[in-house]
């Protein structure tokens, strides 16, 4: 499954504006970050996961969820093995292994991550990354170059998987044991699959770059967009909810 | 050599692209694959070498059931040229380029060399050149070299000729040809050029969305136009001159054929005024 992939549909938050969706995803995460209640961020996840069942995308959550997990898992043991406040909980031939401070700090730090990377990831199945740029185009008058850059390095991100999967089936055609069950013999021969990735990915930029200015990139204004992007009731309220939990994530 | 078994095989959240598909090729065969864009040519070559797995099926190389055999073990049975030559170049000089597949088979440093040398020579390649700055035809022409230099018992070409002249396209044909003759190498050629399928094929594979139409020798194939019009393809022009002429010209297929078979009917003619 791609993660970054769009996800049609036409539940209220599809439907919201893209600069809204924008900032509400941003916001999201940054009520995730100013709780300092392992409880509060559990709720916060536990709330995004039932809106994006209500758009119909629980199954990208889920599955967002749980390769979240694993990194959040990963900080988890980082910080329970590194933080050193309060008291000793596991104590063995006295030789402690983590503190009370530790176990709470890692909870926190691995649950703020998923719940701040979620929702931005989920942005990405509810946005086209063209609304998205021509919204911010015709909304706050970002430059259509700059929004254009950030776009397309989005849509490049698939592109690349599927280039690199296609290298390397030409590589096993070849009799590289890239199908090989043993890890490390596998990075070893990783490293050749690099050049020609690199160098058709670079080529794909140029052409693309130098077709884009055939067709009269440079003369691209705010203008030239026929879509207009307004602001409705929907979005009006989605800013409220949002400020509202930002607020209760910061006092509890 | 290679079987197909009632193979059905579907890309992840797709439909079937190929459907029920049985065929089998002995060693020593020249055969080619055509069909219209799309038909699923590209993913039969695949299915042939373990990259993609049949989701209904089997398919063998050499009695081994693709299934239970790694591509990397495989390779060193069958040659395979991508559609993209650019998918498998990787390596900074041509020699380099040419070299990595009988490195990667574990063939010893002198035997890597003379094998390597001997194909620079025949695709007259440079060993110096940086690949990825050659035209087109002439990366093509590298990946191929590296192809069949491991003298693999099955090569597979997914449009081998595409973007390459037509005198290269005769002289990488006749190097197959020759390596089917004298080496007893299979072949099986995905090709949209239906002169060089006539010119070189003994047999042909016809391929319709996925479901084989037509399985036969090519001069019976190309006759017949209820299979060619499901599969979008128009024959070769010597063969498609002699269609229209009916009976007069029914067993023409190439130019050297037609040739005679005029010299013929002028002598037949001549011989009837005299007499
Ligand atoms: N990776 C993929 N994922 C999903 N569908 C695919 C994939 N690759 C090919 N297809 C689909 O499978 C079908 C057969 O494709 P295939 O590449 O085998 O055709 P082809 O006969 O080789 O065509 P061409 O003559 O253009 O090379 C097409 O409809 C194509 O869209
Ligand atoms: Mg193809």
């Amino acid at each position: 499954m791609n993660l970054l992939q769009y996800v049609p549909g036409d539940s209220f938050l599809h439907k919201l504006n893209p600069v809204t969706k924008l900032f509400a995803a941003f916001l999201y995460g940054v009520a995730c970050i100013v709780t300092q209640s392992v409880w509060v961020e559990i709720v916060l996840i536990m709330l995004m996961l039932a809106i994006s069942t209500l758009a119909g995308l629980q199954k990208r959550a889920l599955h967002l969820a749980k390769n979240l997990f694993i990194l959040g898992l990963f900080m988890f043991v980082l910080q329970l093995l590194f933080v050193r406040t309060g008291e000793p909980l596991l104590v063995y031939n006295n030789f402690c292994f983590f503190t009370t401070g530790g176990l709470s700090s890692a909870l926190l730090l691995s649950f703020r991550i998923i719940g701040t990377m979620l929702p931005l990831m989920l942005l990405f199945a509810i946005t086209q990354m063209n609304d998205l740029c021509s919204a911010l185009v015709k909304c706050l008058h970002v430059p259509y170059k700059y929004a254009f850059i950030v776009t397309t390095a989005f849509r490049f991100v698939p592109l690349f998987t599927t280039e690199f999967h296609d290298i390397e089936d030409a590589q096993k055609a070849r009799g590289v044991e890239y199908d090989t069950k043993n890890f490390f013999k596998k990075m070893s021969l990783i490293a050749p699959l690099f050049v020609p990735l690199l160098i058709s990915s670079l080529k794909k930029v140029d052409s693309g770059a130098v077709s884009a200015e055939l067709r009269g990139f440079h003369l691209r204004t705010v203008k030239s967009g026929y879509k207009e992007y307004p602001f409705g009731l929907q979005d009006g309220i989605c800013a409220v909810c949002i400020l509202c939990l930002i607020a209760g994530a910061a006092v509890l | 050599m290679l079987t197909f078994d009632k193979v059905s095989f579907a890309y992840p959240d797709a439909k079937e692209t190929i459907n029920q598909l049985s065929f089998h090729i002995e060693k020593g065969e020249m055969v080619s694959l055509i069909g219209s864009n799309g038909a699923g040519k590209s993913t039969i070559s695949r299915l042939a070498n373990g990259l993609l797995l049949p989701t209904a099926g089997k398919v063998y190389v050499d009695g081994a059931d693709t299934q239970r055999t790694k591509t990397s073990a495989i390779a060193k049975k069958v040659g395979f040229l991508f559609q993209n030559p650019d998918r498998q170049i990787c390596q900074n000089s041509v020699y380099d380029e040419i070299a990595f597949g009988l490195k990667v088979q574990g063939f010893s440093k002198e035997e890597t060399d003379r094998r390597t040398k001997e194909v620079l020579e025949t695709f007259s390649l440079k060993g110096d050149w940086f690949p990825f700055t050659r035209s087109r035809g002439e990366r093509q022409r590298i990946a191929l070299a590296s192809v069949l230099v491991t003298k693999p018992e099955l090569v597979i070409l997914d449009e081998p000729t595409t973007g390459l002249d037509y005198r290269e396209c005769i002289m990488i044909m006749d190097y197959l040809t020759q390596l089917n003759k004298t080496e007893n190498v299979t072949v099986l050629m995905v090709s949209h050029d239906m002169e060089l399928v006539q010119e070189y094929a003994k047999r042909v594979l016809v391929l319709t969305r996925g479901r084989l139409v037509g399985d036969g020798n090519t001069n019976a194939i190309m006759k017949d136009m209820s299979i060619l019009s499901k599969a979008n393809v128009i024959p070769a022009q010597i063969p498609t001159l002699a269609l229209k002429f009916g009976d007069r010209f029914s067993d023409v297929y190439t130019i050297e054929e037609m040739v005679d078979a005029i010299k013929k009917e002028k002598q037949q003619g001549k011989g009837e005024v005299a007499s």
